[in-house]
């Protein structure tokens, strides 16, 4: 091929890309605004004042070293990482989790869970810490125990080592002090699983800036997806900021029943569960003293209306997630998109302007708003090899 | 993100526009980023802390609270709403005061954008009265 011919079918490509990819839709100011509001991205990393380890460095070891140790189940054969794994954006590919039994809930990623304010489906948890301890102990789950796990941390002589480096002091004998340490390294380590910037963050930030080029090179497709988002599906009233989401809790219109006569009532159950727990960020675990961080927990209501509410999941690394939804329910992207699309009003009794409501999208429109929701994925950069030496680092 | 945005004021005299506040009732908090309301009876001047309301972020509320002729006056409940939506907070607000007419509401949290209506009830005498507001949260 001559240099001119070449030249030539380079030029065309460019045309074709912006013809069919590299455009910008237009997007006025209020727009501009909601789609601020998505980022930047990534945040600043957490720091949980209830977790005097949170960002520690020696507890980030530890923590990742406990969560890959299936000595903490009961019967040494489950660790935190058997559902919560890496190579699956830290899921496990399940419709229902399996731990020492069959679940009735989906096996949440793990992505951003640092930035968290409530914790599990059903926000039982309070701090990333109280959440990371309730699976270890959880007859269903793990079905380890309190003096094992502290035995385990006492006994082992690595892993005490990366406790004292972690906590300053060897072991002590209060085993439910060292399960509530075991489970804080757990959470530090977890604070450190931040989702890599993706197409979207480059849009978003070229759009506020103004660098109308760069964002036009976000897919057109993504763009008019992006559209959808905010305006008729209004999904961003829950999915909201850098994470998209709120953080908060909703009903959906997924069905609640787990069995025959049988419901999981969601956020209701949560926060009796949460009130109760020892472990809450109201209780004597939480290192936070001035009790500034507990101000959700003092303050949060528990409403008949948190019936069949469950966690608003956080949408970014969401492409290779599913299933999705809390008991996943919904096995693909594709279908998330059409449920909200065809959504029953009569499941959701809202007797004001629904928030969720069946948005008749066309084939094109579903389309388009999947091609969205995957900008929001992008390949995370390999880990650093966790640290097997005590004295290492 | 912007600040939110309020500008309307839903509770109002019955004569039509605010009647004058009584003359010793200060009404710094609704200065510059705060905002004053006044019914027949109750004047409630009033702001966030922080000053910008952040969706799914809690604020506090620093709210002064007289009557009209200078009677003793209590602030009873604070809550807030989304009336589109007919959902209110996921958090129930407490109250402190602070002496002189002042309160402060603690644990608010507009946990969505859009537009919240903040009622403030307010008691003096054996009448307890409602100011609303609108605050849109972008």
């Amino acid at each position: 091929m001559s240099r001119w011919r070449a030249l030539l079918l380079v030029v065309t490509l460019l045309v074709g890309a912006g013809a069919e990819g590299w455009a910008h839709l237009q997007w006025p100011e209020d727009e501009v605004r909601a789609i601020r509001a998505h980022g930047p991205w990534p945040p600043p990393a957490p720091v949980d004042p209830s977790n005097r380890v949170s960002g520690d460095p020696a507890a980030i070891a530890l923590g990742e070293r406990l969560f890959n140790d299936a000595r903490l189940s009961g019967a040494g054969t489950m660790s935190c990482a058997s559902c919560h794994q890496a190579e699956r954006n830290w899921s496990d590919g399940r419709a229902r989790a399996r731990g020492r039994a069959g679940l009735d809930r989906r096996t949440p990623s793990l992505w951003n869970v640092g930035q968290g304010h409530w914790f599990g489906w059903d926000g039982a948890a309070d701090s990333l810490w109280a959440q990371s301890l309730r699976p270890i102990i959880d007859p269903l789950e793990m079905a380890g125990s309190t003096g094992h796990v502290a035995a385990l941390l006492r006994g082992d002589p690595t892993l005490g080592c990366f406790y004292r480096r972690a906590f300053g002091t060897a072991p002590g004998s209060d085993d439910e002090a060292l399960l509530v340490d075991a489970a804080k390294a757990l959470a530090a380590f977890q604070e450190t699983l931040v989702s890599p910037r993706t197409a979207f963050d480059d849009f978003r930030d070229a759009l506020v800036a103004g660098d109308l080029a760069a964002a036009a090179r976000y897919p057109a497709a993504a763009q008019r997806g992006l559209k959808i988002f905010m305006g008729a599906g209004n999904c961003n009233a829950c999915h909201f900021g850098p994470r998209f989401t709120n953080g908060e809790f909703g009903d959906v219109g997924i069905p609640f029943f787990v069995r025959p006569g049988e419901v999981d009532s969601g956020r209701l159950g949560g926060l009796a569960k949460l009130m109760a727990s020892p472990f809450n960020r109201l209780g004597p675990y939480s290192d936070d003293k001035s009790g500034a961080s507990a101000l959700r927990t003092r303050h949060v209501q528990r409403l008949h209306a948190n019936f069949g509410e469950f966690r608003v999941p956080g949408l970014r690394q969401l492409g290779d997630t599913g299933p999705y939804m809390h008991n996943g329910h919904l096995a693909t992207l594709q279908d998330v998109v059409r449920h909200y699309s065809k959504v029953s009003p009569d499941r959701l009794h809202s007797d004001g302007v629904p928030l969720v409501r069946p948005l008749g999208l066309s084939a094109d429109d579903q389309a388009d708003l999947v091609a969205f929701l995957r900008s929001l994925a992008a390949d995370p950069p390999p880990r650093p090899p966790p640290l097997t030496e005590c004295g290492a680092g | 993100m912007r600040r939110a945005l309020a500008a309307l004021l839903v509770a109002t005299s019955a004569s039509g526009w605010p009647l004058p506040a009584a003359a010793d009732c200060p009404l710094d908090l609704g200065r510059g980023t705060g905002w004053v309301m006044f019914s027949e009876r109750a004047i409630v001047a009033f702001r966030p802390e922080p000053l910008r309301i952040e969706v799914g972020q809690p604020f506090s509320l620093l709210l002064n609270v007289c009557t009209r002729r200078n009677d003793p006056a209590e602030l009873v409940a604070v809550d807030a709403q989304m009336p589109d939506h007919r959902h209110g907070m996921n958090y129930r607000p407490t109250i402190v005061p602070a002496g002189q007419g002042r309160f402060r509401a603690d644990g608010l949290v507009f946990h969505m954008p859009g537009r919240w209506e903040l009622d403030i009830d307010v008691r003096a005498g054996s009448e307890v009265e409602r100011l609303s507001h609108e605050i849109i949260v972008k």
